[in-house]
């Protein structure tokens, strides 16, 4: 086809004029294609360059730079995310006895909005059902009231709970989360579970939802309280162990993350889970020994209990060759599982004469005053004061001026001193404990009289530079950098402030301030060889497959005395158990090393005119080879017991009988004199079924010397103590030949204010056997006894009897 | 003029005519242009494999499909084969010949829409029409379960007739009130987007308006026009994004105005605006941001799992982008791109007007349908239902895309060769 030209033609029609015609029609075309090419080449551009560009930029624009933003926002409508919780380490003991442990604990919730839909979808059936009649075997459905008050009940009964509380949180209708009690135990938990599925109502109960999540567990409630710490509400560590190492015990939480259908919210079944493995916290493998740390919890309270301590006490244990805690206390402490309510009876006591003085407003659940003692007592009972509270040291300090002065030669063994009863430093009359003097006394007498001016006078022979140094060498400047809470450092005069009569004081241990911690760790750098070790609590870090993550490296810090000079200032504090102001302090069997002190807070505003004063013994055993160091504080104890305030009267006693406890547990085996043969203890053999004198013989075998015979008959046919029992073998064994052991009780005599002797010969008569501990010599004492006078006991009970010596100077 | 004069003349026309006819055989025979066949039928298979991984999802969670992951693709693929048959035959067919069809095609496409419109007792409130989605736009073949879209037709019809009158009519096109002008073509491009409007289907009105006048402009009418026309779409844009005055006009006759606050600030309103009107066009910006640059990889879309709206359809690039990145969107629209441009240089170079015309239709029609496409997808424009070629699910659309490309190829067959030196 061609083009047809359908217009009117007017002209006639020539081969010129259609030619001439041909001709500008041909013209003309190549100008319409010359603009059809050109129009269609901007065509091109706008269509096929132009507008590409633009989709470009904006896509870019999308997928980079808004590619952050807009991927969060898929991710958080496209996936369905499960937490795992990783479970948190547990801590555990040198031993491996478990201090804290995490288990699975349930949160009970309501869900007011749907207890209150299902309720008006019950009336609504019930009403329902009431209009159609009942099918046979049909039961009507209960009221919504009905309902509502079955949860109600049950949840209370559960929970135990009150059932108006749980109502008024029912009542809450716009609220989805109410919560009814936070971790239960997992038998709680199950029984709600129980009641959700089969309940009287026949079908589940809706509007009841558990949440799980873990519960920190404390099985030893009180042990080692201040050192492990708990949780908070959070399960983040809030304190002790349990915040230092919260990063380790942790553990990463980890996530399902599953893509969901955008339609049914339904995971969709198949690709795209991510699967966040939860890692496990890593648990810690601890330096504290949970036999030594309940010898010491309880000797700390016995103590307490005997002398009062109007602002706590402390213990701390330490391996002195390594630096490891074996014991830290203080008291008063309290119980982990239950932290914040108070622990000890008579801070709890306070705490009540405060909610009778101030009783709640209206509406209130406690009067402000009872909240503010609430938080007082509680930080009082949190408080770690064995790491945190600088005290003045006393007398115990005077180990370290005794080191110094033999490391720097200004003194030897050979020293002597004299002592008139008070030495005048810069225009101070500074006393000595014993007013009257102690007159000539050996460098030993000095330390176990614990002379004061002689200290001085040693204190002036160390000279401020080098004593001034010291406290730096034994790290007292700065905290000890102990894995504890709280770990403080002392406090002490500017060296540039640093007179002569602070050094007199300083070297008697006066006037400054230094923690317990801080404290025992110099002391053990004296006794141990001289070097000075960090303190610390946690020996390993073990993951969830218990590889080793992390191991304590006890290399010393420093060497601050010689071995020599170390291995004098052991035999002297030796002597000070032995035959001066720490003869309390002595454990049968055992060569105990030893320092009292007795020392003025006087900084402290106090109550009593006589001021404030800290009490202390310090000690270590074996005197020749120490294997553990132990510093007991005792904060103002009262004055009126009749025992006179004194480290040596007070805190060496319980001393001697934590030590008498440890030792024997960490296999240190006791070597007895023949002062203490009256302390040897056996084993009773199991003697019954045997003659006479094969039992004899057996005894003997066993130590012991000394039995009796009940009745007439061939063989032995009842013993007491029985076999195995744990006696000195000076006990007499009573054997019953034939005739029946007596079931007749025994009454305890008091035997305190006794001496040895006398008080085992009056035990005795009752058919006790009596176990002596503490000083021996001379003018040593009954103190106490471990069984209640006129108490009733069966007979070849093992009564304990501590023996002491009591002092009437502070030392 | 004498009789032998008009014998003569006679003679020299039908000489003409038969030279013209046999040069246009010998040309019909001449090879296709291999590189926009290749370019198409790359597009062809990335948007099967594309529309394969963005429909299984919904196909396998449907148990009207009866849970068959494949449902789509296998319907898909059968149009594609219809269309790449149909697509070989008309390549084959001397593209003069469609001259004669130029009437028949506007009349059918009239009359088709024409019955798509009237209304009746269905359920669309149409006589014939079927619908989705609340649009009727679709008519049934009797004595079949297939339907088709008359919009997709029409634009087919108004092509060839266009590229008919154009090139008939060169010296006229310049003039608007003429009968062999271009009022005429404005009057019936007016009425046909008219039509296309009442489905309703905005998009297909846009699209038939947009290659009408890229027609128009190509086939010669006053520059003066084409300068108005683009100044007015410029100040109408202007208006649209800088001031509220389109959509208070919008409001003001009870049209869903909407899209341009949507447009405006996709993650902006409250819930019910988030959750409503800005929904689809928030979980298309959502899928491909989500992509960045190298995507999450092919068939690894979440955004398919019943969170992109029509993610099979009108915003499968989204999915492109979200799978693939923007590296692999960039890439297909790379390839869409050069389709375009090859399109156009073969118009440039075919070997009359009316070839010329044919190509810029079908190649203006492409272009504009990828271009609203993306840009309505990553929101450039306010959102108008309109498909991608190639890619978005839709038998008729597919076919009649492959038949155009075959009128495009057909064409090419008579490019002469460029002339050695």
């Amino acid at each position: 086809m061609t083009e047809r030209s359908n217009r009117p033609q007017k002209t006639p029609v020539t081969i010129e004029t259609l030619k001439k015609k041909k001709k500008r029609a041909a013209n003309s075309a190549r100008l319409a294609k010359l603009v059809i090419q050109r129009r269609t080449l901007a065509l091109l551009l706008v269509f096929g360059v132009l507008s590409f560009l633009a989709l470009f930029a904006k896509a870019y624009d999308l997928t980079i730079n808004q590619n952050k933003e807009l991927q969060d926002r898929a991710s958080s409508q496209q996936m369905l995310s499960t937490v795992l919780t990783a479970s948190r380490g547990t801590i555990y003991d040198r031993n491996g006895i478990t201090l804290a442990i995490s288990a699975t604990a349930d949160t009970i919730f309501l869900d007011p909005l749907v207890i209150e839909q299902r309720a008006a979808e019950l009336d609504k059936q019930r009403a329902q059902k009431l209009v159609d009649g009942l099918k046979e075997g049909e039961t009507l459905p209960i009221s919504g009231q009905e309902y509502k008050d079955l949860i109600a009940r049950k949840m209370a009964e559960i929970l135990e709970l009150e059932e108006d509380f749980v109502r008024g949180e029912m009542a809450k209708t716009n609220w989805r989360y109410a919560v009814l009690r936070s971790r239960v135990d997992k038998e709680i938990g199950d029984k709600v579970r129980e009641f959700i599925t089969n309940n009287e109502t026949g079908s589940s109960i809706q509007g009841v939802h558990l949440e799980s999540d873990s519960k920190r567990y404390y099985p030893h409630s009180t042990l080692a309280a201040h050192a492990i710490g708990w949780l908070n509400n959070e399960n983040q560590g809030a304190y002790g162990l349990e915040a230092i190492y919260n990063d380790e015990l942790e553990g990463t939480t980890g996530l399902t993350v599953t893509a969901k259908d955008g339609s049914t919210n339904s995971e969709i079944m198949f690709q795209y889970e991510q699967y966040y493995d939860a890692e496990d916290g890593c648990s810690l493998i601890t330096t504290f020994d949970s036999t030594i740390q309940s010898y010491m919890e309880r000797g700390l309270e016995d103590m307490v209990a005997k002398y009062g301590a109007k602002y706590g006490a402390t213990g701390i244990a330490l391996d002195p060759n390594t630096g490891a805690i074996l014991a830290l206390a203080s008291y008063p402490t309290y119980d982990l599982n239950n932290q914040r309510s108070i622990y000890v009876e008579k801070l709890q006591a306070e705490l009540d004469k405060v909610e009778e003085e101030y009783p709640p407003l209206e509406g209130q659940r406690h009067s402000s005053e009872y909240n503010d003692k609430l938080q007082e007592l509680q930080n009082l009972q949190w408080r770690n004061k064995a790491v945190g509270e600088p005290y003045d040291p006393g007398s115990t300090f005077k180990i370290l001026t005794l080191s110094m002065g033999l490391e720097e030669g200004v003194i030897s063994p050979a020293s002597t001193f004299e002592c008139s009863g008070s030495l005048r430093v810069s225009d101070y009359d500074i006393r000595c404990s014993r007013t009257i003097g102690h007159g000539h006394q050996t460098l030993k007498e000095a330390t176990g009289n614990s002379c004061n001016p002689a200290f001085m006078n040693i204190g002036f022979a160390i000279g401020q530079g080098t004593f001034y140094d010291y406290l730096d060498a034994f790290n007292l400047r700065t905290t000890t950098g102990v894995d504890l809470q709280g770990d403080t450092s002392g406090i002490f005069t500017a060296r540039d402030k640093f007179t002569t009569l602070d050094l007199a004081c300083y070297a008697f241990g006066q006037n400054f301030k230094v923690t317990p911690l801080q404290m025992i760790t110099a002391q053990a750098a004296c006794i141990n060889g001289g070097y000075l070790y960090q303190p610390y609590a946690v020996e390993k870090i073990v993951d969830g497959s218990g590889n080793v993550v992390s191991q304590h490296d006890a290399t010393p810090i420093r060497q601050v005395i010689s071995e020599e000079t170390s291995a004098t200032v052991r035999e002297i504090l030796e002597y000070v158990v032995t035959d001066g102001g720490g003869r309390n302090g002595q454990v049968a069997g055992y060569r105990i090393g030893g320092k009292t002190g007795t020392a003025d807070q006087q900084d402290r505003k106090s109550d009593d005119p006589r001021g404030d004063i800290v009490v202390s013994f310090l000690c270590f055993a074996p005197a020749d080879d120490p294997q553990v160091i132990m510093l007991l504080t005792l904060d103002t104890p009262r004055r009126d017991t009749g025992t006179y305030p004194s480290g040596g009267n007070m805190v060496a006693p319980t001393a001697a009988s934590i030590m008498a406890d440890i030792l024997p547990y960490l296999g240190i085996a006791p070597q007895y004199t023949g002062a203490d043969q009256d302390s040897i203890e056996g084993t009773v053999p199991y003697v019954v079924g045997l003659t006479k004198d094969e039992a004899a013989a057996k005894l003997a075998d066993y130590g012991f010397t000394s039995y009796r015979v009940v009745g007439d008959g061939e063989i032995v046919t009842d013993q007491t103590p029985a076999g195995g029992a744990i006696v000195p073998t000076s006990a007499e064994i009573i054997l019953y030949m034939g005739a029946e052991k007596s079931n007749d009780l025994c009454t305890v005599p008091n035997v305190i204010g006794l001496s040895a002797t006398d008080a085992n010969k009056k035990l005795v008569n009752e058919n006790l056997i009596m176990k002596v501990t503490g000083a021996t010599g001379g003018g040593a004492k009954a103190i106490s006894q471990s069984h209640a006078p006129d108490a009733e006991v069966a007979a070849g009970t093992v009564i304990t009897v501590q023996m002491g010596i009591a002092g009437t100077t502070a030392d | 003029m004498t009789r032998d004069e008009f014998r003569q003349l006679k003679k020299l026309r039908e000489r003409e005519q038969r030279r013209k006819l046999q040069d246009a055989y010998e040309a019909a025979k001449g090879p296709i242009d291999m590189p926009f066949l290749l370019l198409a039928m790359m597009l062809l298979a990335v948007g099967m494999i594309m529309l394969l991984s963005a429909s299984f999802p919904t196909a396998q969670a449907s148990s009207r499909l009866g849970n068959d992951p494949l449902y789509y693709f296998k319907r898909q693929f059968r149009f594609s084969i219809l269309g790449l048959v149909a697509m070989y035959v008309v390549s084959k067919i001397n593209y003069e010949r469609f001259r004669g069809l130029a009437r028949l095609g506007i009349w059918t496409s009239f009359v088709l829409l024409l019955l798509v419109i009237i209304p009746g007792p269905n359920s669309y409130g149409r006589l014939l029409a079927l619908g989705d989605n609340g649009a009727a736009r679709w008519l049934g073949i009797p004595g079949t379960s297939m339907q088709f879209q008359p919009s997709e037709v029409a634009k087919l019809g108004i092509i060839v007739y266009f590229a008919e009158r154009i090139s008939q009519k060169r010296e006229k096109m310049n003039i608007l009130f003429d009968r062999d002008g271009a009022g005429p073509l404005v009057l019936l491009l007016g009425l046909m987007a008219g039509m296309v409007l009442i489905e309703p289907h905005m998009s297909g009105a846009i699209l038939i308006l947009g290659m009408g006048a890229a027609m128009m402009v190509v086939g010669g009418i006053h520059w003066k026009w084409v300068a108005l026309g683009v100044t007015g779409v410029a100040c109408a844009w202007c208006l649209m994004a800088y001031t509220d005055i389109i959509e208070n006009i919008l409001r003001s006759i009870q049209y869903n105005a909407s899209r341009i606050t949507v447009w405006k600030d996709p993650f902006g309103g409250d819930l019910e605006f988030q959750r409503g009107a800005a929904f689809q066009t928030r979980q298309s910006l959502i899928t491909i941001g989500s992509g960045g640059l190298m995507g999450v990889g092919l068939g690894k879309s979440r955004q398919k799992f019943g969170f992109l709206p029509e993610r099979h359809n009108d915003y499968i690039f989204a999915i492109v982008f979200e799978e693939l990145g923007l590296v692999g969107g960039t890439l297909i629209m790379l390839l869409f791109a050069l389709l375009i441009v090859r399109g156009f240089w073969l118009a440039i170079h075919a070997r009359d007007r009316f070839g010329s015309l044919l190509i810029v239709g079908v190649t203006t029609q492409i272009a504009l349908q990828t271009f609203l496409n993306i840009a309505v997808v990553t929101n450039l424009i306010p959102s108008t239902g309109i498909s991608l070629p190639f890619f978005s699910y839709g038998g008729t659309a597919l076919a009649i895309q492959l038949v155009e490309i075959g009128v495009v190829l057909s064409v090419s067959r008579q490019i002469p060769a460029p002339k050695a030196g």
